[in-house]
């Protein structure tokens, strides 16, 4: 159960960081072309 | 307690996610190159996170005693092992979306040996991560030594961090800014700091407080207790259930130490410590031949495995050799009086092979001690428990109130696995469970 946590949080991080990095693509190219 | 563990978990996944995200958007602060596509900025963003993250397994296995507390250590390396899959992932998915997108920055030379070392570093570092996980994944069927595989682990993982970091200096773009070039090679200084403080700093101080084995006792079951006493300084203190990393037969520097639970008493003076080893067919096999007056060397304590609150039933549970942390536990509340309701269920393979059976029988005077012994072999004769340690079982012999007790489970990760289910389908919450894998590493 204390391991089905930690995989959970291990998801969680991974679409934390994949959301973020589309951010990071987004304000780049759209702070490149305003 | 737990409200304040809750809070110092949101806290430590905080600053975890702060520092693999924080240096990627420092990135997008000050003056910046002309943007390039969505998909190659997105893969880009990627790789960058994807390379703090593995930096940060470094920070994972530094066995820092206040980041792994609220979760317990098996935990943090459960974690370990499974968020390397995410960060090789994402680190591999930068160049596949390159590729997918017909990034101009993939376009080979005509000569192998015009292309830039920025991209020579990005195989190496791919190659060395692959490679790397291949091998924590399936160690035993590739048949690798523990220790080898260990000290292969540390060198492909430094390898792969470095070859990564001089990629990204290689190929400059984001990192051609002299601020940011300079907080990403202090990340990566910082994340090989975390491994020297492991394997440099505390084995200095370890190499400072040795112990020296006092006793070594034979123990049922093929099991074998050495009892430590620290040699020149005063030990520390642990808790009951608690486990220490023990080096034997070399110096502290030596790549691997073994998780041990403490058996003995946390109120035992001087600062003797006990851990009971079973023979379990690899190295272990050697500890019986462990001399009294040999030097060895303990880093502890850790792990958040020990007695909770007194007013509740403590219902332990131990498999086999994970009678260890539980004995500790008994035998400190039987040391300070305590009288709190104790079940313990013990599962072995037969009479003979339950570790401490005499000693846990005769603390029954002492303490409110009920013990079910489980046998999977019960000789003739026998009218305890047979097979496994099941709801039935609990049924048996606790009182109905299961929600109410606190459960402390400690053996074989098939046992546990099935121990967990039977408490989930008696409707005990999470919170009730203490649990410690002893094969976490």
């Amino acid at each position: 159960m204390r391991r089905l946590l930690a995989d959970r949080l291990v998801i969680a991080t991974g679409v934390i960081v994949v959301v973020l990095a589309l951010v990071f693509a987004f304000v780049r190219v759209a702070s490149s072309q305003a | 307690m737990q409200y304040r563990d809750l809070v110092r978990k949101a806290v430590w996944s905080a600053i975890y996610l702060l520092f693999i995200l924080a240096p990627l958007f420092a990135l997008l602060a000050g003056n910046l190159p002309p943007a390039r596509n969505f998909g190659t900025e997105f893969s880009v963003a990627l790789g960058y996170s994807g390379l703090a993250m593995m930096g940060l397994q470094f920070g994972l296995t530094a066995r820092f005693r206040h980041v792994t507390e609220p979760w317990g250590e098996d935990v943090i390396y459960h974690f370990h092992r499974r968020v390397s899959l995410l960060a090789v992932s994402l680190v591999v998915l930068h160049p596949l979306i390159l590729i997918a997108i017909r990034s101009e920055a993939l376009a080979l030379p005509d000569s192998i040996w015009d292309i830039p070392w920025g991209a020579r570093f990005a195989v190496l570092s791919i190659a060395s991560l692959i490679v790397l996980v291949v091998t924590a994944l399936w160690r035993k069927q590739l048949k690798i030594r523990y220790e080898l595989w260990h000290l292969s682990h540390i060198v492909l993982a430094l390898t792969a961090i470095a070859a990564g970091m001089l990629h990204m200096v290689g190929w400059g773009f984001y990192l051609v800014d002299p601020l940011k070039r300079a907080l990403w090679i202090g990340m990566t200084i910082f994340w090989i700091g975390l491994l020297l403080y492991v394997r440099l700093f505390k084995p200095l101080f370890m190499l400072r407080r040795p112990y020296r084995v006092a006793e070594v006792c034979a123990e049922r079951g093929d099991t074998t207790t050495l009892v430590m006493r620290p040699e020149g300084h005063a030990g520390f203190r642990f808790k009951p259930g608690q486990f220490g990393w023990l080096t034997l037969w070399a110096s502290p520097f030596r790549i691997t130490g073994h998780p041990f639970s403490f058996s003995s008493s946390a109120e035992a003076a001087d600062g003797r410590v006990e851990m009971t080893i079973r023979n379990l067919g690899d190295f272990t096999s050697a500890v019986k031949a462990v001399k009294v007056g040999q030097r060895v060397y303990l880093d502890g304590p850790y792990g958040a495995f020990t007695i909770g609150n007194p007013t509740d039933m403590h219902v332990l549970i131990a498999g086999g050799i994970g009678i260890t942390p539980m004995m500790s536990m008994i035998r400190t509340l039987a040391d300070r009086g305590d009288t709190r309701p104790l079940v313990l269920l013990y599962g072995s393979k037969d009479l003979e092979s339950l570790t401490f059976r005499e000693e846990l029988d005769t603390l029954k005077a002492r303490l409110d001690l009920k013990i079910v012994y489980v046998l999977s072999q019960a000789p003739d004769g026998w009218t305890g428990e047979t097979g496994r340690i099941t709801a039935e079982v609990f049924k048996r012999h606790l009182p109905p109130a299961y929600a109410d007790h606190e459960y402390f489970i400690c053996g074989p990760d098939v046992m546990m696995d099935a121990i967990e289910t039977a408490l989930g389908e008696m409707k005990v919450p999470l919170a009730r469970y203490h649990s410690e894998r002893y094969s976490f590493v």
